[in-house]
């Protein structure tokens, strides 16, 4: 109230006045505090001599490391990329009017999600266990389990079909939340079924879609660690290889640690690239990008800018 | 069949049309005739059951009792002598090619432009030439005012024009019938009058029209005649001048008393 009196009384423009940002002191004392809890860690690992920092960088570039790295990123691209495809797959059979397929579906998500994912890892490994001769049936054909399902194989199974059931549900979810009146419409036209999901349906459904399918992507970077239970030699595992000789266990976890932190990090920025190319022209406001909010930063933080105030 | 006869054999033939919502019957026998080249106002209060039988006139509702007819097919069905075989539904999505459905909310394709819209289903489900489908959607969106749009996407054109290139989209299919249902009802009351003005032209050239609608004066002006439903029946029909202005009965002076 007293502001609208002063302002009357002077009945000045806008340009008479000087603007005063707000102040945030809150947000300085949250940065003294974690800066404080930063430190103390630091200076706990750095003066530590178990943690063995010369141990990490003798061994951050290792061969067997660097082999593992290559396996790991190809397990995640390839149970990905599996995931995906057999992901809609079983999303269109569970929206299906014909009731067996709708089932058949239902039952492979129940099944698939319903066990960990370990097991489901397991099992596969061990499968010459169960059929020493996979025939598929059919008369003719009689494969030896043991060498078909290399250890490699039995990963890509375990993680590509567990990955099927969640994406999914993810794909399913994502055509569900399209307006009925776009499949009514479509149907009006006398386009098929098909031609309705994959023209109509499909691409609107991506934008729901792409969001989770970037977090699904950083989970499977991190659950291919887990086929280290069956020996395959990828990030974890090589690592596990070299400190079962020289027992150097923690730091060889800390390069383990340091590789997934680097690769899960560069995707969530990539994520965050593509979600944004998605969601472009749909929402009125587009989130900034990663190197927008560091510009921002700057802009508002760099000497020049102080008393100015940010424009956001 | 000589031309004149084919003219005097009704488009749509309704014969009791009956449909049911669960244990609720939104259509209680219907019998309507359309003849070709003819436009007909459907009108009544909410949940009378008008929108439920235009939907199944293109089958997007399955009727559950009587015969519909649209010229010599049943909708929905495949007539073998005296059997009726239930359509599949890619068989009564072919069916559905040659009539024409405008909705209320327009359900235009947001990922596609407006000529895209337009170029879609003649493409893909009656498998046209490129170049000569091309030509007929710019005509059409020229037809509707909206040639410089073609390259726009839905949601950046106003309500009304949403709606004018929906109708473009139904008749680049090249219909013989075009189902409007509430056509204005979404739209802001200034914007009303552009569609309308499309649909009056479109009666001109001699389609056949069935027009759920809230309209009383497109009705009055544009319409042969207009349908009067009540509580899933047919109350009353006649010429659009009569019925309008001289209801017979009680329910429809009463509709048309609270709408006019």
């Amino acid at each position: 109230m007293r502001g609208t009196v002063s302002l009357s009384k002077t009945a000045g423009t806008r340009g008479d006045y000087t603007v005063v940002a707000a102040r945030h002191p809150w947000r300085w004392v949250a940065a003294a505090a974690v800066t404080a809890v930063v430190v103390l860690f630091l200076v706990s690992a750095m003066t530590n001599p178990r943690f063995g920092w010369d141990k990490v960088a003798l061994y951050f570039r290792d061969t067997t490391i660097v082999n593992g790295i290559g396996i790991t990123l190809l397990l995640t691209v390839v149970c990905m990329a599996a995931g995906v495809a057999l992901g809609v797959v079983l999303a269109v059979m569970q929206l299906s009017v014909n009731p067996v397929v709708k089932a058949s579906a239902g039952m492979y998500v129940t099944v698939f999600r319903g066990t960990p994912v370990l097991v489901q890892l397991l099992f596969w490994f061990n499968l010459s266990a169960l059929y020493p001769e996979i025939t598929f049936g059919i008369p003719g054909i009689s494969l030896d389990a043991n060498q078909l399902i290399t250890p490699l194989a039995a990963a890509i199974l375990g993680l590509g079909l567990n990955e099927a059931a969640y994406m999914s549900e993810i794909v399913r979810a994502g055509i569900q939340s399209i307006d009925q009146g776009q499949g009514e419409a479509a149907g009006a036209l006398g386009m098929s079924r098909l031609q309705t999901l994959f023209r109509v349906i499909l691409p609107q459904a991506m934008r729901v879609i792409i969001p989770p399918t970037g977090n699904e992507f950083i989970g499977m970077l991190k659950m291919t660690s887990l086929v280290s239970v069956i020996a395959v030699p990828e990030l974890l595992y090589s690592a596990q290889i070299i400190y079962s000789k020289n027992l150097q266990v923690v730091p060889l976890l800390i390069v383990a640690s340091i590789w997934y932190i680097i690769f899960t990090t560069v995707f969530s920025v990539g994520q965050g690239y593509v979600e944004r190319r998605f969601s472009r022209g749909t929402s009125r406001s587009v989130p900034p990008s990663a190197a927008e909010r560091l510009r921002h930063f700057f802009r508002v933080h760099s000497p020049q800018a102080s008393g100015r105030g940010s424009h956001s | 069949m000589t031309t004149e006869t084919a003219e005097r054999e009704p488009l749509v033939r309704a014969e009791g049309v009956r449909k049911s919502f669960g244990n609720n019957e939104v259509l209680k026998g219907i019998d309507l005739e359309i003849r070709r080249g003819e436009v007909v106002c459907i009108i009544g209060a909410s949940g009378s059951g008008k929108s439920t039988f235009l939907r199944c006139v293109n089958h997007l509702e399955k009727i559950d009792g009587g015969l519909l007819r649209v010229e010599d097919r049943v909708v929905g069905y495949r007539l073998k002598g005296h059997k009726l075989h239930e359509q599949s539904y890619n068989e009564i999505c072919a069916d559905r090619a040659d009539i024409g459905m405008v909705f209320q909310h327009f359900n235009l394709f947001p990922h596609m432009t407006v000529l895209e819209n337009l170029m879609e289903a003649p493409l893909r489900v009656l498998k046209q030439r490129k170049d000569e489908v091309r030509r007929r959607a710019l005509g059409l969106l020229d037809k509707v005012g909206l040639a410089e749009k073609a390259q726009a996407y839905p949601r950046h054109l106003s309500g009304g024009q949403q709606q004018r290139v929906a109708i473009a989209r139904a008749l680049c299919m090249e219909p013989k019938l075009m189902l409007f249902d509430e056509p204005t009802s979404a739209l802001d009351p200034e914007l009303v009058g552009e569609v309308l003005r499309v649909m009056k032209d479109l009666a001109r050239t001699g389609m056949t029209m069935i027009v759920v609608t809230h309209e009383m004066g497109f009705a009055r002006d544009v319409a042969d005649r207009v349908v009067f439903m009540h509580d899933g029946r047919i109350l009353e029909e006649g010429p659009a001048e009569a019925v309008i202005n001289h209801p017979q009965h009680e329910r429809t002076r009463a509709f048309l008393s609270a709408v006019l």
